[in-house]
C-alpha cells in the first residue's frame, strides 16, 4: 500500500486481504495481474487518486471486459499498465502490475519500452487519429518490428504483411503503401490490430475499440479480437462501456464505479444477474427491441468528482438500496453467489 | 496540374504589378534626377536635354512601355550615375547577395529548428527558459544594433573577424548571423510551439505502445509533422531576409543587391532601382514558390 495516500480518499483500508483476491480464478495463474492498483494525481497543492484500489486477473485465453462509464478509471487503468498514462501529473500512487510475475510499475523506461509491442501491446479508441499521418502503414509495421528484432527490411516486410492479414486486411500489399488518410475508420482499426500484433505479444489491451466505429464494422472488429484469443490463446483486456460488447464477446467482465471494480464474475453470471445496485441499474439502463423506450430506468443522480469521495460506499448517493452503515463502513468485494461484489445490500 | 498553372500566371501578374509599383513610386516620390549625373553649375537647359536623352521627360505609362520592351530584348539599360550597363554589374551583385542570403537561411533553419525541438523535449526546464529568452531577445533587439554590437565585440575588441568588406568566409559570418538572427528566433518558437502541439495527439501514444524508443518517436515521426508549418511559413523568412539585406549589406560593406540598391535609392538612378528591387520581388516570390511546393513534397495527403 502506498504510505502517501491524501486525505481525501480513505486511507488504508486493506480491501484485498484475502489470500486469493475475489475475482480471480482459483487454479490457473494469470498472465497479467492487477493488484490493489492506485493511480493518482500528485501536484503541488493537489493530491487524490483516481484509480482506487483495482485488482483484475488477465488469464490466457481469455477476454475479460473492463465495463464502467466514462470517468470510471477504466482507460486509465489500462493505460497505467504499460506507464501510457500522461505523467506529470498522474502518477502511480500504489499496488502493483505484475507481467508473469514481474512487477512492471519499477520497471526502468527501457524496460518498458522492450515489453511495449512485444509481450504486451495496446489498441487504442480512434483509429483516426491514432496513425501517425505522415508514414505509409507499412513504415508504421516495419518500425514497429525493428524496435524489437534486429532483421532485414525484407523480413520486417514479411512480418508486416503477415501481421495485417492477420488483422483481417483484405489485400494487405496494397495497403502496406497507403497513408493513413486513404484507409476508412475499420481498416484504420484494423491496422491497430495488426500493429498491436505485429510483434506476437500474448497480452492486448484494447482500450475502447469500437466505439468511433460504425455498428456493422464493430461487430467485424470484436470477431477479429475472439479469433485471436482463440488461434493465438491470448489474453484480452477490453476496456468499454458497451454492454452490448460484454455480452458479445467476454468470458469475465468486472465493473468499475469511481475508481473502484464493483462487481465481477464470469460475463454471463454477472449480464445474468447482476448482485451489485449499480450494475443492476446499468442493465436496466439498457434499451432492448422488447420494450418501451418509458420503461428505460436511467441511473440517477451524478458521478462524483473524485475529490469530492468521502468514506463509507462511492456508489451510495445514488444507490436505492442504501443502509445506513454504507456511508461508513467501505464495502469490500466480496464473492456472493457466483460473482464477487462490493456491496453491503446486494441484489438477489 | 490547374493550381501549378494558376500559381504561375498569378506569379507573372504579381511581377507586372510590383515593376509598375516600383517604377511608378520611384518617379512620383520626387528627387532631382539629375544632380548626381551633372556637375552643380549645369544650367536649366542643361538638366532638361539630359532627362530627353535618357527618356524621362516621356509620359510615365509610355515610359513604362518601352521600359518592358527593352527588357524583353534583354537590355537592362544603363545606370543615371555612371552610365555603367546594369547587366555587367547584376551578376556579381546578384552572386554576392545569393551567398550571404543562402547562408543566413542555413542558419535559420540549422540552429533554429535544433533550438526549438531541444526547447519543447525539455519543456519547463531551465533549458527551455534559456532557449526561449534567448529567441524573445532575438525578436526584440534591432538587426542593425546587432550588428554594430557584435562588430564591437568580435572586430574591435576580440579582433576574430572582420568589421566589414568581402573576403573568405571569415568576412561572411557576421552579415549572414545578424540577417538570420530573427529569423533564428521566430523559428525556435514555432517549432517550439509545432513539437509541443505534435506530441500531443494520439499517434505518439500509438507509436510508444508499439515500443518504439522516444529518441525515434521524436526524431523521425514528432520533428516530420512538426517540421509542415515551418515548411509553409518559409517563404516568410526568405521574405524577412531579403528586407534586412537592405540594411545589413550596407552595415557590412557587402557589395550585393541590397546595398547596390540602397546607394541607387539614394541617387535616384532609376533603372537600377527599377532592376534590384525586380530582383528582391522575383526572389521573394520564389521563395514562396519553393515553399508551397516543399509543402506539398512532405504532406502525403497532397502529395498523393
Amino acid at each position: 500500500m502506498s504510505s502517501d495516500t491524501d486525505p481525501t480518499t480513505n486511507g488504508d483500508h486493506s480491501r484485498s486481504g484475502a489470500a486469493v483476491s475475489p475475482g480471480a480464478v482459483p487454479g490457473r495463474t494469470p498472465l497479467l495481474e492487477i493488484d490493489d492498483l492506485r493511480v493518482g494525481v500528485k501536484g503541488d497543492n493537489v493530491a487524490y487518486d483516481i484509480v482506487r484500489g483495482v485488482s483484475l486477473s488477465l488469464y490466457d485465453n481469455e477476454i475479460l471486459a473492463v465495463v464502467g462509464e466514462s470517468g470510471c478509471g477504466k482507460s486509465l487503468t489500462a493505460l497505467s499498465v504499460l506507464a501510457l498514462h500522461q505523467s506529470p501529473p498522474l502518477h502511480i500512487t500504489g499496488g502493483s502490475i505484475r507481467y508473469r510475475g514481474v512487477d512492471l510499475t519499477t520497471m526502468s523506461n527501457e524496460q518498458m519500452r522492450a515489453l511495449r509491442g512485444a509481450e504486451i501491446s495496446m489498441i487504442f479508441q480512434d483509429p483516426m487519429s491514432a496513425l501517425d499521418p505522415m508514414f505509409t502503414v507499412g513504415s508504421l509495421l516495419t518500425s514497429a518490428v525493428r524496435a524489437h528484432r534486429k532483421v532485414s527490411k525484407d523480413q520486417a516486410r514479411t512480418a508486416a504483411l503477415e501481421a495485417l492479414a492477420d488483422a483481417g486486411i483484405e489485400d494487405p500489399r496494397r495497403r502496406f503503401d497507403e497513408y493513413p488518410f486513404q484507409l476508412s475508420g475499420g481498416v484504420s482499426q484494423r491496422v491497430m490490430i495488426a500493429l498491436a500484433l505485429v510483434n506476437d505479444p500474448s497480452v492486448i489491451i484494447a482500450d475502447e475499440p469500437t466505439t468511433a466505429l460504425d455498428v456493422t464494422v464493430q461487430a467485424q472488429i470484436l470477431e477479429r479480437l475472439r479469433l485471436l484469443k482463440e488461434e493465438r490463446k491470448m489474453g484480452i483486456m477490453l476496456i468499454t462501456h458497451n454492454l452490448g460488447v460484454v455480452a458479445a464477446v467476454a468470458d469475465r467482465t468486472a465493473v468499475m464505479y469511481l475508481g473502484e471494480v464493483v462487481e465481477t464474475g464470469s460475463a454471463e453470471d454477472v449480464l445474468a444477474a447482476p448482485h451489485h445496485p449499480y450494475t443492476n441499474g446499468l442493465l436496466a439502463a439498457v434499451p432492448r427491441l422488447n420494450s418501451k423506450v418509458t420503461d428505460l430506468k436511467p441511473v440517477m443522480g451524478r458521478v462524483p468528482q473524485p475529490q469530492e469521495i468521502t468514506e463509507g460506499c462511492a456508489f451510495r448517493d445514488r444507490c436505492e438500496r442504501a443502509l445506513e452503515r454504507c456511508a461508513t463502513d467501505q464495502p469490500l468485494l466480496v464473492s456472493h453467489q457466483r460473482t464477487a461484489v462490493r456491496c453491503h445490500n446486494p441484489v438477489d | 496540374m490547374t493550381a501549378i498553372v494558376k500559381r504561375v500566371v498569378l506569379t507573372l501578374v504579381l511581377l507586372f504589378a510590383s515593376s509598375f509599383a516600383v517604377f511608378a513610386a520611384l518617379r512620383l516620390s520626387g528627387g532631382d534626377v539629375t544632380a548626381a549625373r551633372l556637375p552643380a553649375s549645369a544650367t536649366a537647359a542643361d538638366r532638361e536635354l539630359f532627362l530627353q536623352q535618357v527618356g524621362l521627360d516621356q509620359p510615365i505609362v509610355r515610359q513604362y512601355i518601352t521600359y518592358l520592351g527593352n527588357m524583353f530584348r534583354g537590355d537592362l539599360g544603363n545606370s543615371l550615375t555612371n552610365n555603367a550597363s546594369i547587366s555587367s554589374l547584376a551578376v556579381e551583385k546578384m552572386r554576392n547577395s545569393l551567398i550571404l542570403g543562402a547562408a543566413a537561411l542555413v542558419l535559420v533553419f540549422a540552429i533554429g529548428i535544433p533550438l526549438g525541438l531541444l526547447a519543447a523535449l525539455r519543456r519547463n526546464s531551465w533549458l527551455d527558459t534559456g532557449i526561449t529568452s534567448f529567441s524573445v531577445a532575438g525578436m526584440a533587439i534591432p538587426n542593425f544594433w546587432l550588428a554594430l554590437i557584435l562588430i564591437y565585440i568580435f572586430a574591435i575588441q576580440l579582433q576574430v573577424l572582420p568589421a566589414a568588406g568581402q573576403g573568405g568566409w571569415r568576412y561572411l559570418v557576421l552579415p549572414s548571423v545578424v540577417l538570420a538572427a530573427e529569423g533564428v528566433a521566430l523559428t525556435v518558437r514555432m517549432t517550439r510551439s509545432a513539437v509541443l502541439d505534435t506530441m500531443g495527439n494520439d499517434f505518439v501514444r500509438t507509436l510508444r505502445a508499439a515500443g518504439l524508443s522516444n529518441r525515434r518517436i521524436y526524431l523521425k515521426h514528432v520533428l516530420r509533422n512538426s517540421l509542415l508549418p515551418i515548411i509553409s511559413l518559409a517563404g516568410l523568412r526568405v521574405g524577412q531576409i531579403v528586407g534586412y539585406a537592405l540594411v545589413v549589406e550596407v552595415i557590412f560593406g557587402w557589395p550585393g543587391v541590397g546595398q547596390t540598391l540602397v546607394n541607387a535609392v539614394l541617387r535616384r538612378d532609376y533603372p537600377v532601382v527599377q532592376f534590384f528591387a525586380l530582383v528582391l520581388v522575383v526572389v521573394v516570390t520564389l521563395g514562396n514558390l519553393a515553399a508551397s511546393i516543399g509543402y506539398t513534397l512532405v504532406n502525403p495527403r497532397l502529395r498523393k
